[in-house]
């Protein structure tokens, strides 16, 4: 397989490829080298953290022992933030890539915000374990999730008062999208969402027969006692459906501009079964996919942006609290989407703050240079821990670079260029590229990744 | 490899600036066409408890739902026989006091989200409850309006949603040297005369190249800018009073910008709320007074109107922890000369008609101060930036 194809097939469907592991692949076939995706993603590993800690406060009662509540709630904070870390660590390190790229695309589709760690990691591990399987069953489980049921008012929805908002966002942003329903089909189709709880403290989901609405409903122009499963079936009926997907599939993964015939194609794949390994095996075997014009054109992801230079130059955070501060500068905090639409991605992730930001990232995180820059504070924090920010500064980082030496041992500067921009470089820039010292790589690592053209993949 | 020639051979990597001359044309283009006015933005960010800061302390409702948290009436600086300030506004009293403050009441909007996120969005964007927009309405203001990056300023090290528009964005800093210096470097102008209009492409390489320069132009143009003038040492000494001070540098200066946005945090109390949030308002006031008078003094303040909001109230009833929950409508502060109707711009809502959650229910929305302000202020045609019509009111 051509080289810079195995690049832009490894920056899509994973963070990118080290250098020698490129030329090594380059020696098989499309088809083998995608199946081997595939089937390196084929496992499933759960992310989860050592909760020992935190579950012996789940038998104590809140209501009574307040002592006992502010320890469980510090904790759990303090989870919140180590589950940040795992993710990122498992973006980082994992080798179902594949998989774990899905499951960041999925996080941005199923969006939800939730603090509990428990339910936070069910759902998370959710949308792991569906993330290249059936999209029919994906909505479905994703629906009964406790962080769901919460995030979008599920739980407040009963037969004598039912709310909405877990039906709209269903059909808007989950499935069908704007244009192919009505306020009437959303009203309707919230009443099958009713008697939706889960298990206080297992979290698993709980039906509850009574605050059920059972009665017929008459959505999309069908008529029945349609269950919240029932109508996630009906809108899965419609091809328009698989369209909506297929499209913002397309532009995660292919092209922020959409090709209207590529996504027909795609939904001749994707409909009716909804299989999502099957469409994503024939989106990266597909001629178009290795198109000049999808080669280097998106905008990194702050993650992929993080995730792509730690492939380069492992580093570790001596404060991990500073990944976060990073996440949040540069625009993306991992479990921390900005609403239930998600981050908008493309163009969005660049003003002139995280454009500077972003240039002059490898030089900040890789040659010892104190970040003087503040994230904004939470709304929750306190007065206290808000003012006394200001004097946090400077982030500790201490970049592997003997890994580095290792994975770039021998490659001359123009192999190493050629790997890690996957677009064309402007002229003048380039001129600056080839005048670098050869002998100096790390400078020369650091000079790469801070030209514009990084910022693409 | 020595530290010293490390960092000199990475002066590739710390700048990446650079302006080509043709695009340097445009910079000279001036937004005179939109009038000098200016607006400042301020967000009490957490929601501020609106009932604590402009009290009813004439209501015995007021005193029935807050037991252990309500303002006493001795601690109370009197605007008229219903309401007061909370004493730790003294400072913004003697605003008032000039005709210089409104104070409008029962700001928010339909089916109100007490979500801190999400309601900070819905004011940002100036969206509906359920409504997502993915720039903010200053953002659409720059799209509409703007030629630069500083004609939005937010004082901060990263930009909010409310000052990204979809083509154009505001540029957020803090200090005008530490933006300057990021974006400058000698090296860099080699690449300079390899630049064409090629950059300047539709496709994503142009665009970044595009923000870059563009960037670079603001941060020169704030540092020179903000040069010519010497911060005044009149005001408090804290976060908030610094970036006010900064603001005051940037507007008296005169450089083209037309709207700056600060906020100040802290003010989710959800317990013990009352010595927090005094501290916080009496923050707020003091910087507040110290702006008010540097504007005053380089005769700035007659152009600059200053609005002031909080994404949500608190609830009406207090919590058994000393503090308040998440509310909904909630007053706003606008702060400037020749107010129309200085003082009271309207009767608190009924504390015995709140709406489900026994939150304050809204009478004004918050996008009809914004329509207003654009319209009577900015003097742009607001439809195009909300793109719904609202009732002007009638505050200036």
């Amino acid at each position: 397989m051509n080289k810079k194809h195995i690049l832009h097939l490894y920056w899509r469907a994973g963070f990118g490829v080290l250098p020698k592991q490129a030329m090594e692949l380059a020696k098989e076939t499309k088809k083998a080298i995608v199946d081997d995706l595939f089937e390196k993603s084929l496992k499933m590993e759960h992310l989860l953290l050592d909760t020992s800690k935190l579950d012996t406060y789940l038998t104590a009662d809140f209501k009574t022992d307040k002592m006992a509540r502010q320890a469980f709630l510090n904790l759990n904070a303090e989870k919140f933030n180590a589950y940040n870390y795992a993710w990122m660590d498992r973006l980082n390190y994992s080798d179902q890539i594949l998989r774990e790229k899905m499951t960041l695309f999925w996080a941005n589709h199923f969006v939800c915000r939730d603090r509990n760690i428990y339910h936070l990691q069910s759902y998370n591990n959710t949308l792991r374990e569906n993330a290249l399987g059936s999209f029919r069953d994906f909505v479905k489980v994703i629906s009964k999730e406790a962080s769901m049921i919460k995030y979008l008012d599920t739980l407040k929805n009963s037969k004598r008062s039912p709310n909405e908002n877990f039906a709209r966002e269903l059909l808007e942003l989950f499935t069908i999208g704007v244009g192919n329903y009505t306020e009437q089909d959303i009203k309707e189709s919230a009443r099958a969402f009713t008697g939706y709880k889960y298990h206080k403290t297992e979290g698993y989901f709980v039906f509850n027969e009574k605050a059920h609405d059972g009665k017929t409903k008459t959505f999309l122009n069908k008529q029945g006692e349609f269950n919240g499963d029932d109508i996630i079936d009906i809108i899965l009926e419609q091809e328009e459906c698989a369209a909506f997907i297929c499209k913002k599939i397309y532009t995660y993964f292919v092209n922020d501009t959409i090709n209207d015939f590529h996504v027909s194609k795609m939904v001749n794949v994707f409909y009716p079964d909804y299989n999502i390994e099957t469409l994503m095996r024939y989106v990266f075997t597909s001629d178009w996919f290795y198109d000049q014009e999808n080669i280097g054109s998106k905008i990194k992801s702050p993650i992929e942006l993080l995730v792509g230079m730690n492939k380069i130059v492992p580093m570790q955070f001596k404060e991990k609290k500073n990944y976060l501060k990073l996440q949040k500068l540069l625009g993306q905090v991992l479990l921390d989407p900005p609403n239930v639409a998600g981050w908008k991605g493309g163009r969005s992730w660049i003003d002139p703050n995280t454009l500077m930001l972003r240039l002059n990232l490898p030089q900040l995180l890789l040659s010892n240079s104190v970040m003087d820059l503040n994230e904004k504070g939470d709304f929750t924090d306190s007065y206290k821990e808000l003012y006394k920010k200001s004097s946090n500064k400077g982030m500790v980082i201490k970049p592997d670079w003997k890994s580095f030496e290792e994975n770039f041992n021998g490659l001359p500067f123009f192999q190493i260029k050629e790997s890690l921009i996957l677009c064309q470089i402007k002229e003048g820039t380039n001129e600056i590229l080839e005048n670098l010292n050869e002998e100096d790589k790390k400078n020369n690592i650091i000079q790469l990744m801070s030209i514009p053209e990084y910022q693409l993949c | 490899m020595k530290r010293r020639q490390f960092i000199k051979n990475s002066s590739l990597a710390s700048t990446l600036f650079f302006v080509p001359n043709f695009i340097k044309a445009f910079e000279e283009i001036s937004i005179e066409s939109l009038g000098y006015k200016k607006l400042v933005i301020i967000q009490l960010s957490g929601g501020n408890d609106g009932l604590n800061t402009v009290v009813p302390y004439s209501n015995d409702l007021y005193y029935n739902y807050r037991p252990t948290i309500s303002i006493k009436e001795k601690e109370i600086i009197k605007l008229n026989d219903n309401l007061g300030l909370d004493s730790s506004l003294t400072p913004l009293k003697r605003l008032y006091d000039k005709g210089l403050l409104t104070i409008i009441n029962n700001v928010g909007y339909p089916n109100p989200n007490r979500s801190h996120f999400r309601s900070t969005d819905i004011w940002q964007t100036a969206s509906d409850s359920n409504q997502y927009l993915q720039n903010g309405w200053v953002g659409r203001y720059l799209d509409a309006f703007g030629k630069n990056n500083y004609n939005a300023i937010e004082i901060d090290d990263s930009l909010s949603l409310m000052l990204k528009g979809e083509n154009m964005s505001g540029i957020a800093t803090k200090s005008a040297s530490t933006l300057y210096k990021a974006s400058q470097n000698p090296n860099f102008k080699k690449i300079l005369s390899y630049q064409n209009e090629e950059h300047l492409s539709e496709h994503n390489l142009g665009y970044l190249y595009k923000t870059m320069i563009s960037a670079e132009s603001s941060a020169k143009h704030i540092f020179f800018n903000a040069k010519k003038v010497v911060k005044a040492n009149s005001y408090p000494n804290n976060g908030f009073a610094n970036q006010l001070r900064t603001m005051a540098q940037f507007i008296n200066s005169g450089m083209e910008t037309k709207v700056f946005y600060s906020s100040l945090g802290g003010f989710d109390t959800h317990s013990n709320q009352n010595k927090k949030q005094k501290k916080l308002l009496e923050m707020y006031a003091e910087s507040m007074e110290a702006f008010v008078a540097d504007l005053k003094a380089q005769n700035t303040f007659k152009d600059t109107l200053i609005i002031t909001f909080s994404e949500f109230g608190r609830r009406v009833e207090q919590n058994a922890a000393n503090g308040t929950d998440h509310g909904a409508a909630n007053n706003v502060f606008i702060i400037g000369e020749n107010m129309k109707k200085p003082g009271l711009y309207n009767d608190l809502a009924s504390l015995s008609d709140l709406d489900g959650n026994g939150d304050l229910k809204y009478e004004i929305d918050f996008r009809a101060i914004y329509a207003t302000i654009l319209k009577k202020w900015l003097d742009v045609d607001d439809k195009k930036i909300l793109n719904t019509s609202f009732n002007y009111l009638d505050f200036i």
